[in-house]
Formats: C-alpha cells, structure tokens, sequence
C-alpha cells in the first residue's frame, strides 16, 4: 500500500488543476475503501472574502443541502477537526464534541443522502482559513481501519496540493502588520478590557490606547473591536495563549 | 543565526547551547511531556548530542536563544534508524549528504507572532545550511500533527512510511529533498529570513 501513497504523492505535487487533483482523490479514495472524499476550507462557500477550497465527489443532493443549510462553519464534523490536529473516525465524533439536537439531525440527514461512515483528516496551517479532507464511504459501508493511516497521509498531501492550486488562482494578501503596542492593545480588547483599563493597565494614555485600536482596526479593514479580535488571532498576530491565560 | 557542533559536558564554554538545552527541556519535556533525559533538571540532552552533532540556533541580537534544531548525520546511529526504524516503509536513506533533523524548537519566550518569524527564520536557515554543505536530503520523524504546517513550507517533502501511534502520538517519517529552487519554493509560502542576518555561519566547537 505505501507504494500507492508514494505515487499518490508523487502525482499530486505535480497537478496543474483542481480537476487532475479530484480525479486523482477518487482513484485513491476506491483504493482505501472509501466511496466519497470531500476536501474544503471551512468558510460559508458562498459568503468567503477568497476563493475557497472546495472539491468532492458528495451526491448532488447532500450538496445542496449542506449549502442551503449554511452548514459550512458549524459541520459537526468540521468542528470536532477543529479540536485535534490528526484524523479521526467520525464514530468518535461524540467524544470530541457535545452533540446538538441539530447536529443530530445533520448526521441524520447525511446517513438519508447516501452518506456512511467515514474519516476525517483537520488541516490547520498557521494564518490560513482551517480546513479538513474527509473520506466517506456509502451508507452501510464501514470504514477499514487498516486503511486509516494511509487516509491519513493521503489527506495531508492532497490538502497541500489544493492549497498550492489555490495559492496560484489567487495570491494571498500580505498579512495586516500590527506595531507592538497595537497588539499589546488588541490582546488586552480581546480580554473584555475598555479603552479606559487598557489605559490604565499598559500606562499610557486613554486618547492613544484609543487611536492604537483604531489604526489597528483599519489594518484589519474591520470595523468592530470583535472582529479587530477574531482577525488577529485568526492570523496569528496574537494567539489563544496569550487571551485566555490568567 | 550560529552553526556549532559540542558536547554537553562543554556547556558551560558556550552560553548559546547552554541557552538551548534548557529551552529543549522547556518545550519537549515541559511542555510536549516526551519522555527523554534531562540532566541536572534544567537540561534536555540525550545519546545524540555528540560531537557528531550540528546544532542551528537562530538568537536575537543580544545573542538570546529563539529557536534551535539538531542535524544529525545518517552515516552515524540517528533517531529514524536507531529509534524508529518501523516508520520507514524501506531502508531509512543514509549518506554523507542526508541529515536528519531532530529536535526543531522554537523557544517558549516570544508571543505567537515572534515565534512564527523565529520559525520562518530557522527552516529557512535549514535550507540554506543545506545548500551551502553539500545536502541534498533532510530526513526526519514528525509528529503527525506538525505534519500539514511542515508540507505547507512549501519544500519538497514527501512521507517514507505510513504513521503509527508510538504512545499516545502518531508519528511519522518524512523525506525533504533540498536543491537550488527550495529556498524559493519557501519564500513563495513567505517563509525567509526577513532579519537579513547575513549568510549562516559555522562554529567550531
């Protein structure tokens, strides 16, 4: 089998297009007893600021009903590989995550469109949207776990393929630039604290701490002190350590 | 950036390799829980940290360690061969111009936006290094949960085996393949050294 891996991997460093890389995730999808594979950035498709990644060979229909349903950020299975950094079986799926009554009913509603068990591989790179390649098999098909490891591989390298595909469609922006003291302010914004406090705390000036956020605001092109959060953690500018820490 | 080979019991001669094993010891037993030697409860070294050894440290410009990583030949016993031979689906690659890489640290002490500069510094340093030696492959086991940021470098990597669960990690084998196009395949995924420190030089130990 790890000859197939290497030819898998070989092949896919050199696809010129999205469709040579699905071609070649449905060949290896048979070969490791899977029937679907689904390999996507987990952003709302239809609402993402960039081209997304986004290539599968799902019926038509599950399809249609993931994108009406909005189910893009809020997937159970997208949120559970937000939790961890290897593959994981979506039978595990309750241990990693509390279970709504809606997630339910997504699960349910995957099993009614032909949609089995399967396996998910999180794909998480620093400053990037978190994305994951999934392999399903057919409802009442059951996942090998001798295949798993292979999966595994499989989902890493073809994720990097999408994403160098992706990086040529269209260039990343370079990354908004927060000076120190901007950051000091936007962590301490994260944490709940008011212009005010953070005055008091970083012992400089109401009417500066104001401006820092501001010009911080406008790196970001955002408008709210939330989202000024959201974005510089999303890039890495500041990280969960330095929020949550007491 | 500082190239050096040493030895443990040498410490004491060289501040900056001083400064490194402590930081091991901070991130892979501290911080990681690997189960792995540590000497006077300050330092992580093991049977590897031999004169054989190549260490590359990126440090501040107080001379302060960032970030390290260990080349290990794989003409001589290294953890791939020694340790973890089962990764490899075939022979672990061997020869005067393969190294392993070991121990890839980045120093508990910066915030997240210093330590991925510190990162971009020293992977590019790696292959700069490389270049300039007579290197054409890196090896080394991963965990599997570095593996997507390792492949999105933008390097030419590719797995030598399938992962497996060694306790409660899954690691895995990988083969980087370095030649005169790598340091621009990693600036195109903006990994560089934007410090300018000038070309990577060598210590003796």
């Amino acid at each position: 089998m790890f000859d197939r891996i290497d030819a898998f991997v070989r092949d896919v460093g050199g696809a010129a297009s999205e469709d040579e890389l699905a071609g070649l995730l449905e060949e290896i999808c048979a070969d490791m007893g899977f029937d679907y594979f689904a390999l996507t950035h987990h952003v709302d498709i239809r609402q993402a600021p960039q081209p997304a990644i986004r290539l599968h060979n799902y019926p038509q229909q599950w399809v249609e009903y993931f994108d009406e349903q909005k189910l893009g950020p809020t997937d159970p299975v997208h949120r559970a590989s937000h939790l961890t950094s290897v593959g994981f079986a979506w039978s595990n799926l309750p241990h990693m995550i509390h279970l709504t009554p809606r997630d339910r009913m997504v699960l349910d509603q995957a099993g009614c469109n032909g949609i089995g068990d399967g396996f998910t591989v999180p794909a998480h790179v620093p400053g990037e949207s978190n994305g994951s390649c999934s392999f399903a098999t057919r409802s009442g098909r059951p996942v090998l776990a001798e295949h798993l490891p292979t999966a595994q591989l499989v989902g890493a390298f073809a994720f990097e393929a999408a994403r160098r595909l992706w990086r040529m469609r269209a260039p990343v922006l370079a990354l908004a630039q927060l000076t120190d003291r901007q950051r000091d302010c936007v962590v301490w914004a994260a944490r709940g604290k008011s212009d005010w406090e953070i005055a008091q705390i970083l012992g400089i000036s109401h009417e500066t701490v104001i401006q820092h956020l501001k010009q911080a605001r406008e790196r970001y092109g955002v408008t709210k002190r939330t989202m000024l959060a959201v974005s510089a953690l999303f890039d890495g500018t500041i990280s969960f350590v330095d929020v949550l820490k007491r | 950036m500082i190239v050096t080979g040493s030895r443990p019991h040498e410490l004491a001669a060289e501040p900056l390799l001083e400064a490194m094993f402590e930081a091991r010891k901070q991130v892979f037993v501290d911080l990681l829980k690997w189960d792995v030697p540590v000497l006077a409860g300050r330092y992580e070294v093991d049977q590897f940290d031999d004169e054989h050894a190549i260490y590359l440290i990126v440090a501040d410009e107080d001379g302060r360690h960032l970030g390290s990583a260990r080349l290990l030949p794989t003409t001589r016993p290294h953890i791939l061969d020694s340790l973890f031979p089962g990764l490899c689906a075939g022979e672990p690659p061997k020869g005067p111009d393969c190294f392993e890489i070991t121990r890839f640290c980045l120093g508990r002490n910066q915030n997240a936006k210093a330590r991925l500069e510190t990162r971009n510094r020293l992977v590019s340093g790696l292959a700069r290094y490389a270049l300039g030696h007579g290197i054409v492959t890196f090896t080394g086991v991963a965990e599997l949960a570095w593996l997507q940021q390792i492949l999105a470098f933008g390097w030419r990597c590719r797995p030598l085996g399938l992962p497996q669960m060694v306790g409660a990690r899954t690691l895995g084998a990988l083969r980087i393949d370095i030649d005169a196009e790598t340091s621009a395949l990693l600036a195109a995924n903006g990994i560089a050294d934007r410090t300018q420190t000038g070309p990577v030089c060598a210590l003796a130990a």
